[in-house]
C-alpha cells in the first residue's frame, strides 16, 4: 500500500477519503449510493448536490429506497428500464419524473451504475442525478409547438378540403354549364351539367382545346371572336347569345357569360365560361307570344260584331227615344272600347317585354298630333278644360300611333286622377335637340316613393287602387314607347299638388329636315 | 247603279253585321264565309270592291290578295283588308291592299273608307 501514500487519492487513509468526499460534495450532480446487499436496497450515501436537488437532508434519505422520489407516479416507463437494468446488473441512463420534498416536480436524468464484487455480484448502485427540467420543458414545449403546428396544418387542410368540396357541390348544383379554360383555351375543368347537356365524356374533355371538343362542335366563329378578341381586352362577355346546331344534340340557343381571371397568381388569365341553355325558355316565349297573338285576335273578333251592332243601333234609334236608353247604349259602347284597349295593351306589353315592338317611324308634326288628341278628349270629356301651350319648329320622326297612345295614356290619367279638378295643361317646347311634351294636372299628386315605381309593370299606387280601377300598365307601356323612340318619360309631383308627366322625343336634324 | 261589294270573312256574325250596315248605305252586298270560294266568286261576279278578313281557314286573305294582284283582270280591284291581328296592317300592305282597317273598327270610318275607295277607282 506504499503506492497509495505516494499518489494522492489512491489508498484508504483518512486524508484520501476526506478528499474524495469533498470532491463528491463539490459535484454539481447529485450522487447517491445504495447498498444492494441490504433489504430493499437502501440509500447509504448522498452528496450535497443531491440534497440541493431534492430538497431532502441527508438524514431524511439514508435507509430509504430511492423510489420515494417518484411521489405517486409509480407507473413511469423509465421505471421499467431501471428494473430491467438492475436485474441484469447493467448500467442505465433514464429520464424520470421525480418530486422534491416540497412536492414540486423535476426531471431527473439518472445514471445508474452497478458495483460488482470479484464474484460478479452487484453489491452497490451508484446513482448520478442531474436536474434536466429546463431542457425537458424546452423539449416538451418544442414538441407541443410542433404538435400544435401539425394540428393547425391538418385543420387548415381539412378546411381547405371542406371549402373545395363545398364549392364543388355548388358548382355541380348549378343548372348551367361551367367551363374553366387555360389561356390557350384548353379545358381545365367542367361541371357535370356541362357533360350532361352537351353529351360529352369527362375523359374526352379535360385537357383538350375547347375548339376540338366533340369533333369540333365548339368551333363556333362567334365564340372564337368573344374569347380571342373581347376577353383579352379585360371586358367580360355578358349574356351573349349563341345559336348553334350541334351534331348530336341538335340546335341549341345558349346564353354565354365569360370572364378572364385578372388577379395575379396561380389562376391568372384562366377563362371562366358559364353556358346557359335557353333553347326551351326561348321556345316557351315564342309559344307565349303566339298564344297572346291568337287570343287577342279571338277577343277582338266578337268585339267587332258588338261594336258594329252597337253603333248601328245608336244610329237607328227613333228621335223620340227615352234619353235613358240612348245613355245606356252609349255607355255600353264606351265599355267595348275600353275592353278593346285592354286587349291591345296586354299584347303590346308582351311585345315590349320581348323587345318585339317595332316602330313605323314617319315625319310627324307633334303640334298637330297633340291638337288632335286634345280635340278627342274635349269631345268625350266636355267638363274638363284642356289647354295647349307652346310649339316646336321641327317635325319629329315617330311612330304616330304609338306616341298618340302615350298622349292618350297621360291625358286620361290626368283626368282620372284629378277628380275634383277640371284643368289640364299640355305644354310643348324645344329643349336642345329634343321636343318636350308635358301634361299637367292639378289632382292627387304622387308621393316621392311611389314616383320610383309608377313606371313599373302592374304597379298601382296603393292609396288609389281601390278607388280608381286600372291594371298598372299604361305608364309602363308609355315609358317603354318613349324610350324606344330615344326619349325619356318622367314625372314631377307632390302629394295633393298635381302631377306633371313630361317626355322628350329627338327632333329631326335641321339638315335632314331641309334636305 | 249601286256598287257591288264582296264581303269575305269566316266569322258569320261579322259578315251579317257588315251586310246589314253597308246595305243600308246603298251598296249591293255579296257575302262569302268560305275563303276557298272567294277567288272564283270574284272572277264570276266581278265586284267593284272587296272587303276581306286576313286569318281564315284553308286560305288566308293575303294569299287570296296576292292571287288577285297577279291576275291582270283583278289586279286593280280595290281591296280593304280588315283584321284583328296585331301585325295585320303590315301583312295587308305587303300583299297589296289598298286600305287596312283593324278590328274592332268604327262603322262610320269603315263606310267612309269604302266610299272613298270606290270614288277613287271609278
Amino acid at each position: 500500500m506504499s503506492n497509495s501514500t505516494e499518489l494522492p487519492l489512491f489508498g484508504n487513509d483518512a486524508a484520501n477519503i476526506k478528499l474524495l468526499k469533498a470532491a463528491l460534495d463539490s459535484s454539481i450532480s447529485g450522487v447517491i449510493i445504495t447498498d444492494n446487499c441490504q433489504y430493499d436496497n437502501p440509500i447509504i450515501y448522498c452528496n450535497k448536490a443531491f440534497e440541493k436537488l431534492s430538497g431532502y437532508e441527508r438524514g431524511e434519505v439514508i435507509g430509504r429506497n430511492c423510489r420515494f422520489l417518484q411521489g405517486n407516479e409509480r407507473k413511469q416507463p423509465a421505471r421499467e428500464a431501471i428494473r430491467k437494468a438492475v436485474g441484469l446488473g447493467d448500467p442505465v441512463t433514464v429520464e424520470i419524473r421525480n418530486y422534491r420534498k416540497d412536492g414540486t416536480l423535476f426531471w431527473n436524468e439518472l445514471y445508474i451504475s452497478p458495483i460488482k464484487n470479484p464474484e460478479g455480484q452487484v453489491t452497490h448502485f451508484i446513482g448520478v442525478q442531474n436536474d434536466v427540467t429546463r431542457r425537458k420543458n424546452a423539449e416538451e414545449n418544442l414538441l407541443h409547438e410542433r404538435n400544435m403546428v401539425e394540428k393547425k396544418v391538418q385543420e387548415r387542410t381539412r378546411e381547405l378540403k371542406e371549402n373545395q368540396e363545398y364549392l364543388d357541390s355548388i358548382i355541380q348544383t348549378i343548372r348551367q354549364g361551367l367551363l374553366v379554360l387555360d389561356p390557350d383555351y384548353r379545358v381545365i375543368s367542367a361541371n357535370d351539367f356541362f357533360f350532361k347537356t352537351f353529351k360529352v365524356e369527362k375523359r374526352d374533355t379535360i385537357g383538350r382545346s375547347l375548339y376540338e371538343l366533340g369533333n369540333g362542335q365548339w368551333n363556333i366563329e362567334q365564340l372564337k371572336t368573344l374569347l380571342e378578341q373581347i376577353l383579352p381586352t379585360n371586358n367580360p362577355v355578358l349574356d351573349f347569345e349563341v345559336d348553334h346546331e350541334f351534331p348530336h344534340i341538335g340546335r341549341k340557343l345558349m346564353l354565354l357569360n365569360a370572364h378572364r381571371v385578372e388577379l395575379e397568381g396561380n389562376f391568372k388569365d384562366r377563362i371562366l365560361i358559364a353556358i346557359e341553355d335557353i333553347t326551351e325558355i326561348r321556345a316557351a316565349e315564342i309559344r307565349k307570344d303566339d298564344f297572346l297573338a291568337v287570343s287577342s285576335h279571338e277577343l277582338r273578333t266578337p268585339l267587332t260584331t258588338i261594336k258594329g251592332y252597337n253603333q248601328s243601333v245608336l244610329r237607328m234609334l227613333p228621335p223620340d227615344i227615352d234619353p235613358k236608353i240612348f245613355t245606356m247604349l252609349k255607355k255600353s259602347a264606351g265599355q267595348v272600347d275600353r275592353l278593346h284597349k285592354i286587349v291591345t295593351s296586354l299584347l303590346e306589353m308582351s311585345r315590349i317585354q320581348t323587345g318585339k315592338l317595332t316602330l313605323l317611324r314617319e315625319e310627324v308634326d307633334l303640334g298637330v298630333l297633340i291638337a288632335d288628341v286634345v280635340e278627342d278628349f274635349r269631345e268625350s270629356n266636355p267638363g274638363h278644360h284642356l289647354s295647349i301651350e307652346g310649339a316646336v319648329s321641327r317635325p319629329v320622326m315617330i311612330d304616330e300611333s304609338q306616341i298618340s297612345q302615350v298622349l292618350y295614356n297621360l291625358v286620361s290619367n290626368a283626368i282620372k286622377y284629378a277628380p275634383g279638378s277640371a284643368k289640364i295643361t299640355l305644354a310643348l317646347s324645344e329643349v336642345s335637340n329634343y321636343a318636350k311634351v308635358s301634361v299637367r294636372d292639378y289632382g292627387l299628386g304622387i308621393s316621392i316613393e311611389d314616383q320610383k315605381s309608377i313606371f313599373d309593370r302592374f304597379f298601382r299606387v296603393s292609396s288609389v287602387q281601390k278607388h280608381f280601377p286600372g291594371m298598372g300598365i299604361g305608364l309602363y307601356i308609355s315609358a317603354q314607347i318613349v324610350r324606344q323612340h330615344g326619349g325619356t318619360l318622367w314625372v314631377d309631383s307632390e302629394p295633393n299638388k298635381g302631377a306633371t308627366f313630361s317626355f322628350t322625343l329627338p327632333l329631326r336634324e335641321k339638315e335632314e329636315a331641309d334636305g | 247603279m249601286a256598287k257591288k261589294l264582296l264581303i269575305c270573312d269566316d266569322d258569320q256574325d261579322i259578315v251579317e253585321m257588315l251586310e246589314l250596315i253597308l246595305e243600308g248605305n246603298g251598296f249591293e252586298i255579296i257575302t262569302e264565309t268560305d275563303s276557298n270560294k272567294v277567288y272564283g266568286l270574284i272572277l264570276d261576279l266581278v265586284p267593284d270592291a272587296l272587303l276581306m278578313d286576313l286569318w281564315m281557314p284553308v286560305i288566308n286573305g293575303d294569299e287570296i290578295l296576292r292571287l288577285l294582284r297577279e291576275n291582270i283582270s283583278t289586279s286593280k280591284l280595290p281591296v280593304i283588308i280588315m283584321s284583328a291581328a296585331q301585325d295585320g296592317e303590315s301583312i295587308a300592305q305587303d300583299a297589296g291592299a289598298d286600305e287596312f282597317i283593324s278590328k274592332p273598327f268604327d262603322v262610320d270610318e269603315l263606310i267612309a273608307m269604302v266610299q272613298q275607295m270606290l270614288r277613287k277607282s271609278s
